[in-house]
């Protein structure tokens, strides 16, 4: 339905959600459900952070920025992805990949599927990438040894 | 289910879009080409499964350490704005 003038003015603005809090409409694969994160950095935990489940604060996704971790990292997203998130340009988009803790000594990176998120409107998407093949779902991330 | 018997050269038709070939038939292998717009996403299944089982393998308590990591640069995750933006841009596709 189209109004010819707003009726709620706090409301007329599709704005972008506040600073930091993420909405994935489609979830994340295998967690559909759950579409609201708030993204929490902490410079002392660079290059982490914490993409934490609004709705439980418990659960959290450990991220990383994927060019920190391999720099030649070219991640193509598909048309469609590009669409559902509303990119316009390249600069548009924050990705996020996701980290596994294996244990004291082990921790993975996912290349294959990274969050993709629109900085304007902090709608995002976990996107398989179009060239996902040429990328591990268990990057090596290089772990300092850490005395048993 | 529809279940279609198709030679090697043979096609099939989705949407009138969408055209899945069976090129060639090697033991237990079939090899299938797909023509799809670009904003068709074509994946092998297994990679949607990996997917589902290493983000459940990856969701944590806040509270876990994190991993030290040796070489990695320190460059903090930029705030969600419009203004920061990484030096590496992903690739976008057209239509």
């Amino acid at each position: 339905m189209k109004c010819a003038e707003p009726i709620e003015r706090e409301t007329e603005t599709p704005a972008a959600l506040p600073a930091n809090q993420i909405r994935l409409p489609m979830g994340l694969l295998g967690f559909e459900q759950i579409k609201d994160y708030v993204l929490l950095v902490n410079p002392a935990e660079a290059p982490f952070a914490w993409l934490q489940v609004e709705a439980n604060v418990s659960l959290a996704f450990i991220v990383i920025d994927p060019f920190l971790v391999l720099p030649g990292y070219q991640p193509n997203i598909p048309q469609g992805d590009v669409e559902f998130i509303g990119l316009k340009e390249p600069n548009d988009a924050l990705l996020l990949n996701i980290v596994t803790v294996h244990g004291p000594n082990r921790a993975t990176v996912n290349l294959k599927g990274p969050i993709v998120i629109n900085r304007v409107t902090r709608v995002g998407k976990q996107v398989i990438l179009a060239n996902a093949s040429e990328y591990s779902i268990q990057h090596s991330l290089p772990v300092a040894e850490t005395a048993a | 289910m529809l279940i279609l018997s198709r030679k090697p050269g043979e096609s099939i038709v989705i949407d009138g879009r969408i055209r899945v070939k069976i090129v060639r038939v090697e033991g237990d292998v079939v090899k299938v080409g797909i023509e799809a717009p670009s904003d068709v996403p074509v994946h092998r299944q297994e990679v949607y499964e990996e997917i589902q089982l290493s983000n459940q393998k990856a969701l944590t308590r806040q509270s876990s350490p994190l991993p030290k990591l040796t070489a990695v640069a320190k460059a903090k995750i930029p705030d969600a704005g419009p203004a920061a933006g990484p030096a590496k841009k992903p690739s976008l596709q057209k239509a």
